[in-house]
């Protein structure tokens, strides 16, 4: 973790331009622009800075954002909700069609129900997540008006309780679904390879043998133990579908992490983009973790050391 | 497909139907809860671009601040639409010392939104203490003029010059020069403040709530001094891709936009449902000039007769059609038309000639074989036989201009190469580093020439600032003009002096005026009665 | 690529096991033939591409970068594709643009194949601590957010072609070593290692002449995939402004034309599809050699 805050500090400290420039607008005189500089600790040596920063990581201080002027953990922690709830939406709806799409198809290898669901996974996982997007809204948003343009909740509604609950759950919808789109193809594919070959294992065979039919020993037998990989695909692709999200938040106009990022980026606010690269990747990490945990609690044969 | 839903059977089924489940039965039932927003008729909902972040507008010249934050704050005056000072929380002024002094009388009566009274300690506390040091803009317009601000009594407040400072009622409205309170912010680190987050001002909104990136909710303040507004609330919506906030203005989910990007104008002009109309306000200024600026000390540039080439290489019309869609002008002066006084009709800038363009770049000694870019021979300060390839730096939002204008410099061969930079890059690049051949700013004139033409000017402006003197242009003339314009209490006198100006910077051709930019703004029927101002919202009323 | 033998079609039998007879020979003809034509497919798909890249500059009908008529004029016969805002012809810029997605999936598969099969085969076949060492170097640049780490990167030092291959590149080889590694640790025990080893071959030698030929079909299948990965994540820098601006690309003529959905439907059309086609034929190539690859194993 060390290595990383110093590679993203380091990063953006050797970049060109100049950092102050965001925090002191664009028609400030040169006397004013050394004051900020000084004020806000810019004048002392790179490895100085670096060494303040990382004292200050390990205490949860992640700085202070010069643009909103208010520390950085703070500024990150109140986008994390509506990025979790992105994404954890995403991730349930992906594995809640994923499984049966992947079960189907493996149900009947190279039938034209698992042709169809190949090509469908194949496109889904071939196109760019902003076309997509820009797709739906298109659609199903302007042309037909089943869902709203963008944001979390309808603008200068007052709702509270259920009621607003039912609101943001109609905004999180249609990115939502974008979302899971790019993990449905991945988790699509690996559902069904690995039923295929839970299916010709000895335990399913001689369950069949048993009397069991086809389909149910596809169910009782192989589903439970094609779960495994699943959730190791999940926890490995984090990084990925917290990237997907970024670019669906643009989009759709969510109030989340990856808004946060475009915007940190055009104001270059070095705080906040160290502590969006942290977090990001401490999530990467924990989520590894996770799913280490997981798989061992689903498969007994793993002992975790 | 549209369905009604009474608001009785919507409050009684939605528990429900949330416990049951979120996402299943939000495909089915949205068609309903469409209707459902739960929103006041009187609420106005308006989108903006960019997260304000926080909303204290005398720290910073952040555009999308001080969009957000107009409302609930006030100027000592206001400008009306021919940029003439209107009473705000001043109600008069005087002239005094030949311009050296301005001495302004306060509304009385005038609360802050928490319910201490507005007093002349305010608006000393507001210069000396935040505009003066931290609102760049003003800083570096007044501060070296200015000698001192004093509250003469409760009401009363008096501005001494060292010497005569014309253009200062210009810039006290509530775009430059908002009044904060002393009570809150006396004695504390403004830039960490809290009531940056909860502003409190004396303006015809209040603030209500800020939700980051997504929202910030306003409450009408039946105090205002200058009439209740007829709005119950505002809501500022921040959708930050041009065409979802059109696509969320004709879905009814928002009914103001700020500004309309080109190519939807034409959708949204013939939509019943829409109004379309025009400001001189611009993010971040009034009457942009969008520039390209030439490094003046790069050997290509140093020629006079290559500066004018480029500029009859460049089909200004193309630019206004193209790139603006209709929206805005072709520029005929150095000086913005918005400002009447100082804009120069009479003038003729370098007119589309590619032939002429074509002459002079011969004749300065770059040669054209063939097609491709033309080659130096005997140009001073390159070797023979240098490529006519130059850079261009932009700010990714202008970098479209910079692909037309890669297009047009084609056909007289000269070779552009563009380098969109995030907005800090470009300003130290190009005005701290002086590391660009060529350049594009979106020059904002303001009302006046001394707050956005003077700086592009003059040799003393040519500074790290951004969007100070970007050529790099010295000439002695030319700052004895300035001076004397920045001087003069005369109009007439003033009028003559930035004529020439402008005669002078078309001769010397340091930069190329491109188009002028207006704004266009668009807003849902069922709203009326805007106005062109940062209060746009203080005299609109929305129905169902 | 070898197709299935008849071999492995009886393999692949036995794990399909009891359907009756007649379903199991039509699902298994049709195997065949789907995979020929994906296959096929792919290789037109891919073919195309690199045929516009060598070619697309000499037949295209205007210069991308210049204004060749009015501004987005629908598709016609002067314009097929028709033009963007400023009157560039859309046609002309997908064909230029072919050869900027051929570099930037070159440049980086090269990359990633350099550092990838370097490492992978170092580790797995040193082991100790070499392996210890180069591992953890690996996972800790697995474990960095790759689209993250790119768009800081390039929105800080400014869009480049050069700068964009090889920040994706550096980013893009951990998975490829890891499975280098993995099959030089099942090959290092193997008779055929060891007999080089007795004749005295040093181990560059070995690396070149016994492993990376026998790595190389599961570095082409993960290359592949990677290739498809880096195109899309190519487009999607384009559409947060950060493609280079000197060079024509599908991702940001498909960005450009986000603020003309409505009018111009063209423009993010065809991009958008050119994008998409490309992706899938490399996707199809590799899965079937991929498939390929684990049939035949299965068979031998």
């Amino acid at each position: 973790m060390i290595v990383i805050v110093a590679i993203g500090f380091l990063l953006i400290h050797l970049a060109p331009g100049d950092p102050v420039l965001a925090l002191a607008g664009e028609h400030g005189d040169a006397a004013y622009y050394a004051f900020m500089r000084s004020r806000f600790g810019l004048d002392e040596s790179i490895p100085r800075q670096l060494a303040i920063y990382l004292g200050r990581v390990t205490t949860g201080d992640l700085g202070f954002s010069y643009v909103y002027g208010r520390a950085t953990l703070g500024v990150i922690a109140e986008r994390i909700p509506a990025t979790l709830l992105l994404t954890g939406s995403a991730l349930v709806l992906s594995i809640l069609v994923a499984i049966p799409l992947g079960a189907a198809g493996a149900a009947r290898p190279h039938g034209t129900r698992d042709l169809g669901i190949n090509a469908l996974a194949l496109g889904l996982y071939s196109t760019p997540a902003f076309w997509i997007g820009q797709l739906a809204v298109l659609g199903l948003s302007l042309r037909l008006g089943i869902f709203p343009v963008q944001g979390m909740t309808s603008a200068g509604s007052s709702a509270t309780g259920w009621l607003r609950a039912w609101d943001v759950a109609r905004h999180l919808a249609l990115p939502a679904m974008v979302l899971a789109a790019q993990e449905l193809a991945v988790l699509v594919r690996v559902t069904r390879s690995t039923l295929l070959e839970e299916l010709s294992r000895e335990h399913v065979r001689a369950a069949r043998a048993k009397g069991l039919s086809r389909r149910q020993a596809l169910l009782r037998h192989a589903l439970p133990r094609a779960l495994l990989p699943v959730v190791t695909i999940v926890g490995a692709r984090v990084g990925h579908i917290v990237a997907g999200a970024a670019i669906v938040e643009i989009i759709f106009g969510w109030p989340g992490m990856g808004r946060l990022l475009l915007a940190s980026l055009q104001s270059r606010d070095t705080p906040i983009l160290l502590g969006l690269f942290l977090v990001v990747s401490l999530t990467v990490v924990l989520a590894n973790l996770l799913s280490d945990l997981l798989h061992a609690a689903i498969d007994p044969r793993i002992r975790l050391r | 497909m549209k369905c009604e839903c009474s608001p009785a059977l919507r409050t009684a089924r939605a528990p429900r139907v949330v416990a049951s489940s979120l996402l299943g039965l939000a495909l089915v039932c949205t068609a309903c809860a469409r209707d459902a927003r739960g929103r006041d008729a009187t609420t106005l909902v308006a989108a903006i671009a960019s997260d304000p972040g926080q909303l204290n507008p005398a720290i910073t010249t952040n555009g999308s601040v001080h969009t957000a934050a107009a409302l609930l704050y006030d100027g000592l005056v206001a400008l009306d639409d021919s940029l003439r000072p209107t009473p705000a929380l001043a109600v008069r002024w005087g002239i005094e010392d030949g311009g050296a002094r301005y001495r302004f009388h306060l509304r009385s009566g005038v609360r802050w939104h928490d319910g201490t009274a507005f007093t002349a300690a305010d608006v000393k506390f507001t210069f000396d203490s935040l505009l003066l040091r931290f609102h760049a803009r003003t800083r570096a317009s007044l501060a070296a003029a200015l000698v001192s601000v004093d509250a003469v009594d409760d009401s009363t407040v008096v501005f001494n010059f060292r010497r005569p400072y014309a253009p200062l009622l210009q810039q006290l409205d509530v775009g430059e020069a908002p009044i904060l309170p002393r009570h809150l912010y006396a004695g504390r680190d403004p830039l960490r403040n809290p009531v940056n987050l909860a502003p409190v001002g004396t303006g015809p909104f209040r603030f209500a709530s800020y939700s980051p990136h997504n929202e910030i909710r306003y409450k009408a303040n039946r105090e205002y001094f200058l009439g209740a507004p007829a709005l119950g609330a505002v809501v500022l919506r921040v959708i930050p891709d041009d065409d979802t906030q059109v696509a969320a203005l004709e879905a009814g989910e928002v009914d103001w936009l700020f500004a309309v990007p080109g190519p939807a104008r034409a959708a949204l002009a013939a939509n019943p449902g829409v109004r379309v109309t025009h400001s001189r306000l611009n993010l971040g200024g009034s009457n942009c000039l969008i520039t390209l600026g030439f490094n003046l000390d790069r050997p290509w540039f140093r020629d006079v007769r290559v500066r004018r080439a480029v500029a009859h290489a460049v089909n200004r019309s193309q630019f206004l059609e193209r790139v603006l869609f209709g929206d805005g002008r072709i520029a005929d002066a150095p000086i913005s038309s918005g400002i009447g006084f100082a804009h120069a009709t009479d003038l003729a800038t370098a007119s589309y000639d590619t032939a002429e363009a074509a002459r002079l770049l011969a004749a300065s000694g770059w040669i054209r074989h063939g097609d491709g870019a033309r080659s130096a021979q005997g140009v001073a300060g390159l070797p023979d036989g240098t490529a006519f390839v130059i850079g261009f730096k932009a700010m990714p939002r202008q970098m479209v201009y910079g692909e037309l204008l890669r297009a047009q410099l084609r056909s007289v061969g000269i070779e552009l190469r563009l380098e969109p930079l995030e907005p800090a890059v470009f300003a130290d690049a190009v005005f701290t580093a002086r590391d660009f051949d060529t350049a594009i700013g979106s020059y904002c004139n303001g009302p006046d020439p001394e707050i956005g033409v003077r700086r592009m000017y003059v040799s003393s402006s040519i500074s790290p600032v951004p969007f100070s003197n970007m050529a790099g242009y010295r000439n002695p003339a030319m700052d004895a003009l300035f001076d004397s314009a920045g001087a003069a209490m005369n109009q007439d006198e003033r009028r003559r002096l930035y004529h020439e100006i402008q005669a002078l910077a078309i001769h010397d051709q340091p930069y190329v005026w491109l188009v002028e930019t207006t704004n266009t703004q668009a807003y849902s029927t069922r709203c009326s009665g805007f106005s062109a101002t940062e209060h746009f919202a203080a005299t609109a009323a929305c129905g169902r | 690529m070898r197709p299935s033998t008849r071999a492995s079609v009886f393999a692949e039998l036995a794990a399909v096991a009891d359907a009756p007879p007649p379903a199991r020979w039509r699902r298994l003809y049709r195997r065949e033939v789907l995979r020929r034509m994906s296959v096929r497919l792919g290789v037109a798909l891919i073919g195309a591409v690199v045929a516009m890249a060598l070619f697309g500059p000499a037949i295209a009908p205007h210069d991308p970068f210049a204004v060749s008529g009015g501004s987005l004029v629908a598709p016609s016969a002067a314009h097929p594709m028709g033009t963007d805002a400023l009157g560039r012809d859309v046609l002309s810029g997908l064909l230029y643009g072919a050869r900027t997605s051929v570099v930037i999936a070159g440049g980086v598969a090269l990359i990633a194949f350099a550092c990838g099969t370097t490492i992978g085969m170092l580790a797995g076949y040193r082991g100790g601590w070499v392996d210890d060492a180069l591992m953890r170097t690996t996972e800790l640049f697995q474990v960095i957010p790759r689209f993250f780490f790119v768009v800081v990167t390039i929105a800080l030092f400014g869009p480049g072609l050069g700068r964009m291959v090889l920040v994706i590149g550096l980013t893009s080889w951990p998975t490829l070593a890891r499975v280098v590694r993995g099959e030089v640790i099942a090959m290092r025990d193997l008779d055929f290692i060891r007999a080089a080893e007795a004749a005295g071959a040093t181990a560059t030698r070995i690396a070149r002449r016994q492993l990376l030929p026998n790595v190389l079909p599961s570095v082409v299948v993960v290359l592949g995939l990677l290739i498809g990965q880096v195109l899309l994540l190519e487009a999607t820098l384009g559409f947060l402004g950060l493609g280079d601006p000197g060079a024509i690309s599908w991702g940001t003529m498909a960005a450009q034309a986000q603020g003309f959905l409505r009018v111009a439907w063209w423009l993010a059309l065809f991009p958008g599809l050119a994008i998409t086609l490309t992706v899938i034929g490399v996707n199809l190539l590799a899965d079937a050699f991929s498939s390929a690859r684990t049939v035949d194993s299965r068979g031998r």
